[in-house]
């Protein structure tokens, strides 16, 4: 999320906006945002809802038990409202692909 | 000779699948994702963490969004 702040201005070029979302609550959210100094939207799927119906939702075996919490994943949605690109797990902890995307899609707009 | 190498190949193939049951448990959640490039990203509205409804079909027409799904709050991000 700090990398994604970093990029702030490449994002504000490309009328990019950036949602994290996780399955940590509201209040948690507002705390690990304050903490890591980010702006953007922290969202929170509590219900896992939104993880499952995009089919990112994965198991995490923990002392024993198994959690379920989301998939490391990013997703660049166009304008339209259509998925342009999708990186998962270490692949997607660097947003810079994302980001070229964004720069990409801007730029085949304006042209 | 020949057959004797096809079968200890098969059983190395075999003996490497299971010593890698992280990469079976992965191929599982790639299976169960149908995002697609091209596909209409399913729409959703959330609680931010400023207590404020977002919904991703609300940026149609003027931005492009980024969703990044981070595993847990605090755990590097």
């Amino acid at each position: 999320m700090q990398a994604y702040q970093a990029d702030q201005a490449k994002l504000d070029a490309s009328d990019t906006v950036v949602l994290g979302i996780s399955i940590d609550s509201p209040p948690a959210n507002a705390a690990f945002a304050k903490q890591i100094g980010v702006t953007m939207p922290l969202l929170s799927d509590m219900n896992h809802k939104v993880l499952t119906q995009y089919g990112i939702l994965k198991k995490y075996p923990m002392d024993g038990d198994e959690y379920e919490w989301a998939r490391r994943t990013t997703i660049v949605v166009d304008k339209e409202g259509k998925i342009q690109h999708v990186e998962f797990d270490n692949s997607a902890v660097n947003p810079n692909n994302a980001v070229d995307v964004c720069t990409g899609l801007h730029d085949k707009e304006i042209k | 000779m020949k057959r004797n190498a096809v079968a200890l190949a098969g059983l190395l193939l075999l003996s490497l699948a299971a010593s890698f049951p992280a990469a079976a448990q992965q191929d599982e959640a790639m299976a169960k994702t149908t995002l697609k490039v091209g596909d209409v990203a399913p729409d959703f509205t959330l609680p931010s963490d400023q207590n404020k409804s977002v919904k991703l079909s609300d940026f149609r027409g003027k931005k492009n969004v980024i969703l990044a799904f981070y595993v847990l709050a605090f755990t590097g991000g």
